[in-house]
């Protein structure tokens, strides 16, 4: 009994280097929002993660100035952007998440609303 | 030369910005496909790009969908034969790996018991 809460006391906590008995390294499970589940179904994406990796991307870009990226910003109207940049950052989004948006809609993608939307809703945003 | 802003004009020049803007999709996939790495990829793309704003300012109808079916012709001249396409899309590698199996199908975990144990 003493021995499993030296352990989960152990688990609790980032560990920074091996314990003294030597027993087997631990798992280093740093705190914060990217806990690992380990089943398929769990991991669809939080609003909050979906919203600072999109606002990530378009801050990223470099015709884009990264002061006035917010959450609902149109990118042809607010960033002054082409609509050949749109596609640069539509596709962008596509690989950051890992999806394959159909050429139709992708097309009705122009702001970041609509982007956060898709890809919240999306099943496979990874 | 139809320079008046009729509703016909205006749709059609809506729908070939709409076939240039997924040209320019297909077309810078493409690219990724065959530049793999990621600096040659920028180049290939800024070349791709610099095209693209060449005829930026073409007015012209018949001549912009002169434009856009040579475009078109071009893009599926330099079609990749092998495209990354996304694992669990159509044509990726986990399409249909693990379907969903159809419902009202229960599986009994007895692992063998017989019914005396």
């Amino acid at each position: 009994m003493a021995l499993r809460a030296a352990v989960l006391r152990h688990i609790q906590v980032p560990v920074q280097t091996l314990t003294a008995t030597g027993s087997k390294p631990l798992p280093r499970w740093s705190l914060g929002a990217s806990l690992r589940l380990f089943s398929s179904h769990d991991d669809h994406l939080t609003k909050e993660e979906v919203i600072d990796r999109v606002l990530d991307v378009v801050k990223s870009f470099p015709k884009v100035d990264p002061s006035k990226v917010t959450p609902d910003v149109h990118f042809q109207k607010d960033l002054g952007l082409d609509s050949l940049d749109n596609v640069e950052i539509v596709m962008a989004l596509e690989e950051e998440f890992k999806l394959e948006i159909p050429d139709k809609e992708a097309d009705n993608i122009d702001s970041c609303n609509l982007a956060i939307e898709y890809i919240y809703n999306h099943p496979m945003a990874g | 030369m139809s320079g008046a802003s009729t509703a016909a004009y205006l749709a059609r020049r809506a729908a070939q910005k709409e076939r240039v803007r997924i040209l320019y999709r297909r077309a810078l996939k493409d690219t990724l496909n065959w530049a793999v790495h990621r600096h040659l990829f920028y180049q290939d793309a800024s070349d791709l790009r610099e095209k693209f704003e060449a005829h930026k300012h073409v007015e012209d109808l018949d001549t912009i969908d002169k434009m856009i079916a040579e475009g078109e012709a071009t893009y599926n001249k330099w079609r990749h034969p092998d495209p990354y396409i996304v694992p669990w899309a159509p044509g990726g590698s986990k399409f249909t790996r693990n379907p969903v199996p159809p419902s009202g199908i229960e599986i009994v975990y007895d692992y063998g018991r017989e019914n005396n144990d």
